[in-house]
C-alpha cells in the first residue's frame, strides 16, 4: 500500500472507538523576536487533523499559514500552546526525536521542490528509506512501487535537471512517501507550475489522500484548496474560518 | 680558553679585555673583574686580564643556535698570550686586515691595488660577500623553491575559490546575457572586479607579511638570543609579491569567469 | 545512502572545485610532508652516517669538534692504550691537514689529507687498486683520481699545508696505491689520505704522534656507553664524544636552522590548508542550504547533515592527502638536491630522509586539519533553522 498505514489497530484512542488525531494543536502562537519588535506569525491557534484528513489552509501572504505548516511538521517549535502527535507532546521529544518523527510519521512536500540535484530521481526516493535503516530489498521494492505510482517509472535514472517542473514535483511527493508517513505536509506545492501541470499534481495529492495519508495543503490557490474536504482561512495568524466540503 | 674567572686576585695592571655578553652572563662575569686567559688546552701559559667592557657580538647566521663566549684582547696581548714558546718576537702574523675607506666606492680599485703592490695578499671588498657565501646561495635557492610550491598550491586554491565566487553569480549573469549584454562587457566587469579584489587582497597580505616579520624576528631572537634579522620584507619583496599576486588573482577570476560564460543564457539563469 | 556515499555525490556534483580542492592539499601537503622530513632528516642521516663508520666513539683534546680543536698529543700510544680495553674493538688515531696534490705535468688540485694509524681498520672504502702500507703511499678519491688523472701506481708530488702557522714545506712524492670511498667526502671534495707517519713528516717532521682524533669501536658484547665510561677513566684529560652526543651537538648547531624552518612551514601550511578547506566548506555549505533545511525537514537528523559535512572534509583532504605522498617524495629529491650544495656537507648526508614516524604525523595532521576545517560549516549546518531557511529559499 503506498499511503501511509499513520493509525494502526492499536492506537486507538482511550475508549478504544475513535483512533487518535494525526495531529492535535491547542492554542499554539508562534511568536518571532524582530529588531523592530516581536512578530506574531501565529496567533492562538487550535485544530485537529484526524487519520485521512484533507485539510487546506489558505489566506494571503503572511498570514502565517506556512509557519503553521512547520509547526504541524514539527519543523518549527510553538512559542505557546500544545501540539500533539498521535497523542504525544511534541514539546518534550529531543531534537534527535523530532528528526525521527518526521522521518517516519511525516512528509514534506515543497514549492521549490529541493530535490537533490546530484542524485537521480530513484537515488531521490530511496535516501529518506536509507536514512530510515529500510532494508536494500525492500528499498528497491518501494521506490519502484512509488515511482510506477506518480507515473515516472521510466525516468527512474534521470537527474532533476533533466525533469521537466511537474515531474520533479511528482519525485517529491514519492519521496516524501517514502516512508509511508500518516501525515503528508505540502507547501505551496503547485505554486510554481502552471495550471495544467498543477491540476496533475492536485490529482496525484488527492489519490495519495483517498489511499489513507492525511493530507495538510498550503495554498493561495482557490481550486486547489476547494479539492479539499476541510478549509482553513487565516488572516494575521488567527484562523478566520472553517469551511468543510463533502 | 678561560681558566678562571672572577674574585682573582689582580696581578698590578692587568691588560684590558672586553668579553661577549652570552659569556658574562654564562660566567657571571662583570666590568671590573679580573680573569685568566690561556691559549693551551692544559692551561698553561695562562695570563690575567681585567675586563673592561661587556659588548654584544655581531650576528653571525654561521653560529646560529652557538653561545657565543668571545673575548676580544688588544692584538699585541694576544699575539703575546698565542706566541709558540721559543718563538722570537714579531713572527707572529694576523689573518685578515679590514680597511674602512674615506670613500667605500673606492673599495674594489683599493683591492686591485693591495694586489698589485704586495703579491700573497688578497684584498676584496666587502660588499656583496654575503650573497656569494655558498651556503646563503644555496639557503636562498632552497627558500625560492619553497615559495614556487606554495604560490602553485595559492594559484590551485584560488582558482577554487573564484570558480566558486563566479558560479554564486550564476542567475545573475545567465539574465544579464538574456537580456542582451555581451560577453566581453560582463568579462570586463568580472576583469575589474578581480583586479580591484586582487589589489585590495594582495594590500592586507603584506599588512600581514609585516606584522608576521615583527613577530618571527622577535621570536627567533628570542630563541636563538641573537640580534639577526631572519625576515625583512624590503620594498623589492614588496614589489614581486604584489607582481605575482595581482595577476594571478585577476588571471583566475578571469578563467572562472570565461569558463561560467562559455555556458548558454538559459541554462546560466535557469536554477 | 551513507554519509560518506553522500559526500562523494555532493563533490562530484562540483567537479572542478572538487579537484582543485584535493589538487590544494595536494601541494600544501607534499611541502608538509617534506617540512616533517626535513625537521629530523639531517639528524636521522648524520647519525646513520656516523653509525656506518663503524667507530662509535671520538676522542679530543678539547670538547670541540674533532678537527677543530689542538692536536692530541702521544696520539698513537693512547689510541693503543685504548685498543687494549677490554669493552674496545678498535681504536685509531686521524689526523687532518691540507694538501695540494700534483701529477707531473699536470696542474695542482687542492685536497684534504688525512693520516691515520692504529689497527688495520681504515675509515674509507676501498674502490679500485690495494689500501696503503707502509711507506710513502696514499689512497685518493675518485674526484681526485678524476681531476687529477691519477690511477693505482701512479707517482704524485704532494705538498701538505698542516697548520695555521704559515710555512713553506718541502714536497713529498708518493704513491697511489689505490681508490677509495670516504664517508665524510662532499660531493666535489678531493681526499687523499696516508698513515699518519706519512702525514706527519710531510708536516715537516713535527708532532709525530700527535692526532686530532682518535676513533673507537665498542665490542658488540659492550655497550657505548660502558666503552666511553672505560676510556673516559683511562684517559680523563681528555674528551670523549659519543656519536649521539655528537649528532646532539649537530643539532643544537647548524642543524637547528632546518628545524625552525620546518616548524614555521609545517605551522604556515596548516594554517592555509585549514583556512582553504573552510571556504570551500563554507560556500559550498551556503550555496545548498535549502537542500540541508529539506533534507532536515525530511527526517534527517542533525547529526547526520554534520557527518555529510565532516565527510565532504575527509575526502577532499584525504584524497589531497594520498596525492601529496608521491608529490612530497618528488619535491623532497629536488629540494635534497638543493640543499645538499650548502658547503661541507658529506655526500652521504641527507636534508630529507623518510621515517615512519613522519608518515604516522602527516597523517595525523591531515586527520586534524579535516576536522578542524569542518567545524565551521559544520556549525553552519549543525544550527541550520529549518523553517526560516525554508522561507528564505522561496524568497529568494
Amino acid at each position: 500500500m503506498i499511503g501511509g498505514p499513520a493509525v494502526q489497530a492499536d492506537e486507538r484512542g482511550p475508549t478504544g472507538s475513535a483512533p487518535l488525531c494525526v495531529v492535535e494543536a491547542s492554542h499554539v502562537s508562534r511568536v518571532f523576536p524582530m529588531p523592530a519588535g516581536p512578530v506574531t506569525a501565529v496567533a492562538d491557534v487550535s485544530l485537529r487533523i484526524a487519520p485521512g484528513d484533507h485539510l487546506a489552509i489558505r489566506g494571503p501572504s503572511g498570514c502565517g499559514k506556512s509557519t503553521l505548516l512547520h509547526m504541524l511538521g514539527c519543523v518549527e517549535a510553538p512559542t505557546a500552546g500544545t501540539l500533539l502527535f498521535q497523542g504525544k507532546d511534541v514539546s518534550i521529544l529531543s531534537d534527535r526525536q523530532r528528526s525521527l518523527l518526521r522521518l517516519r510519521q511525516i512528509g514534506f512536500v515543497f514549492q521549490r521542490f529541493f530535490l537533490l540535484p546530484m542524485l537521480t530521481a530513484w537515488e531521490n526516493v530511496e535516501l529518506p528509506q536509507s536514512e530510515a535503516a529500510v532494508s536494500k530489498a525492500e528499498r528497491r521494492k518501494r521506490t519502484g512501487e512509488l515511482l510506477d505510482y506518480v507515473g515516472l517509472g521510466a525516468r527512474a535514472d534521470h537527474r532533476p535537471s533533466e525533469l521537466s517542473g511537474g515531474e520533479m514535483q511528482r519525485v517529491a511527493i514519492a519521496r516524501a512517501l517514502a516512508n509511508r508517513p500518516g501525515l503528508l505536509l505540502a507547501d505551496e506545492p503547485t505554486g510554481e507550475l502552471d495550471r495544467a501541470t498543477g491540476e496533475q499534481i492536485a490529482a496525484l495529492l488527492d489519490r495519495v489522500n483517498a489511499d489513507g495519508t492525511a493530507l495538510v495543503i498550503v495554498t493561495h490557490d482557490p481550486a486547489l484548496a476547494e479539492r479539499s474536504t476541510r478549509v482553513l482561512t487565516m488572516r494575521d495568524g488567527h484562523i478566520e474560518s472553517e469551511a468543510g466540503h463533502a | 680558553m678561560l681558566v678562571a674567572a672572577g674574585a682573582v686576585r689582580a696581578a698590578e695592571n692587568p691588560a684590558s679585555v672586553l668579553i661577549s655578553r652570552q659569556l658574562a652572563e654564562g660566567e657571571h662575569l662583570s666590568v671590573g673583574d679580573t680573569v685568566r686567559l690561556a691559549a693551551a688546552a692544559d692551561g698553561s701559559g695562562a695570563r690575567e686580564f681585567r675586563i673592561a667592557g661587556v659588548y654584544e657580538p655581531t650576528p653571525d647566521p654561521v653560529k646560529l643556535g652557538a653561545v657565543i663566549r668571545e673575548v676580544r684582547l688588544h692584538l699585541p696581548d694576544l699575539l703575546e698570550l698565542t706566541r709558540q714558546p721559543g718563538m722570537p718576537a714579531g713572527s707572529e702574523y694576523v689573518r685578515n686586515i679590514n680597511v674602512a675607506l674615506v670613500d667605500p666606492n673606492d673599495a674594489r680599485a683599493f683591492a686591485r691595488d693591495v694586489g698589485a703592490r704586495m703579491p700573497g695578499i688578497a684584498a676584496r671588498p666587502a660588499s656583496g660577500a654575503a650573497g656569494s657565501t655558498g651556503p646563503f646561495v644555496v639557503l636562498e635557492r632552497f627558500h625560492l623553491a619553497i615559495a614556487i610550491v606554495t604560490i602553485i598550491a595559492s594559484t590551485v586554491f584560488l582558482l577554487a575559490l573564484t570558480l566558486m565566487l563566479v558560479d554564486e553569480r550564476r542567475p545573475t549573469v545567465g539574465v544579464l546575457r538574456l537580456i542582451g549584454l555581451p560577453t566581453r562587457r560582463i568579462l570586463v566587469q568580472l576583469f575589474i572586479e578581480g583586479v580591484l579584489i586582487a589589489t585590495a587582497g594582495s594590500l592586507f597580505g603584506l599588512v600581514l607579511a609585516l606584522g608576521a616579520e615583527g613577530i618571527i624576528n622577535r621570536f627567533f631572537q628570542w630563541r636563538y638570543d641573537t640580534a639577526l634579522v631572519f625576515v625583512r620584507v624590503t620594498p623589492e619583496v614588496a614589489a614581486v609579491c604584489v607582481a605575482i599576486a595581482v595577476p594571478l588573482g585577476v588571471s583566475a577570476t578571469v578563467v572562472a569567469a570565461w569558463a561560467l560564460l562559455r555556458r548558454n543564457g538559459l541554462s546560466l539563469a535557469r536554477r | 545512502m551513507n554519509a560518506m556515499g553522500f559526500a562523494w555525490r555532493s563533490l562530484v556534483r562540483q567537479p572542478a572545485r572538487a579537484s582543485l580542492g584535493v589538487l590544494g592539499v595536494a601541494a600544501v601537503g607534499a611541502l608538509l610532508f617534506d617540512m616533517l622530513l626535513l625537521s629530523q632528516g639531517l639528524v636521522i642521516s648524520m647519525r646513520g652516517l656516523l653509525e656506518r663508520t663503524g667507530f662509535d666513539l671520538r676522542v679530543t683534546a678539547t670538547d670541540a669538534l674533532p678537527g677543530q680543536g689542538p692536536l692530541i698529543p702521544d696520539a698513537i700510544t693512547r689510541a693503543d692504550a685504548i685498543a687494549h680495553l677490554p669493552s674496545v674493538r678498535s681504536a685509531i688515531a686521524l689526523r687532518f691537514a691540507n694538501a695540494v696534490v700534483q701529477k707531473e705535468g699536470r696542474r695542482g688540485q687542492y685536497t684534504s689529507f688525512q693520516g691515520v694509524a692504529g689497527t688495520n681498520t681504515h675509515p674509507w672504502t676501498m674502490l679500485r687498486g690495494r689500501d696503503i702500507a707502509n711507506g710513502p703511499e696514499i689512497v685518493i678519491n675518485e674526484n681526485t683520481s678524476r681531476r687529477t688523472q691519477l690511477q693505482p701506481g701512479d707517482r704524485v708530488v704532494v705538498r701538505a699545508s698542516c697548520s695555521d702557522n704559515k710555512q713553506a714545506l718541502p714536497p713529498m712524492t708518493f704513491t697511489v696505491s689505490g681508490v677509495a670511498e670516504f664517508p665524510f667526502d662532499t660531493p666535489n671534495g678531493a681526499t687523499v689520505a696516508t698513515s699518519i707517519d706519512m702525514l706527519a713528516a710531510a708536516c715537516g717532521g713535527n708532532e709525530l704522534d700527535a692526532a686530532d682524533v682518535i676513533m673507537v669501536a665498542s665490542r658488540e658484547n659492550a655497550s657505548t656507553d660502558a666503552a666511553a665510561v672505560d676510556v673516559a677513566q683511562l684517559l680523563p684529560e681528555l674528551n670523549v664524544l659519543s656519536n649521539a652526543e655528537a649528532v646532539s651537538r649537530f643539532e643544537r648547531g647548524g642543524f637547528t636552522y632546518f628545524r625552525q624552518i620546518s616548524t614555521v612551514l609545517t605551522t604556515v601550511t596548516l594554517s592555509f590548508a585549514v583556512l582553504l578547506i573552510t571556504v570551500l566548506l563554507t560556500v559550498s555549505v551556503n550555496q545548498r542550504l535549502g537542500e540541508i533545511a529539506a533534507l532536515r525537514a525530511l527526517g534527517f537528523s542533525r547529526w547526520r547533515v554534520v557527518a555529510d559535512v565532516l565527510c565532504e572534509s575527509v575526502l577532499i583532504v584525504g584524497g589531497g592527502g594520498l596525492l601529496s605522498l608521491p608529490l612530497g617524495a618528488l619535491l623532497a629529491a629536488g629540494l635534497d638536491r638543493i640543499l645538499k650544495r650548502i658547503p661541507g656537507i658529506p655526500a652521504e648526508v641527507h636534508f630529507f630522509v623518510f621515517e615512519p614516524s613522519a608518515l604516522r604525523v602527516h597523517l595525523l595532521l591531515l586527520v586534524a586539519t579535516a576536522i578542524i576545517a569542518a567545524l565551521y560549516p559544520i556549525r553552519i549546518v549543525a544550527r541550520l533553522p529549518i523553517a526560516a531557511t525554508l522561507r528564505d529559499e522561496v524568497i529568494g
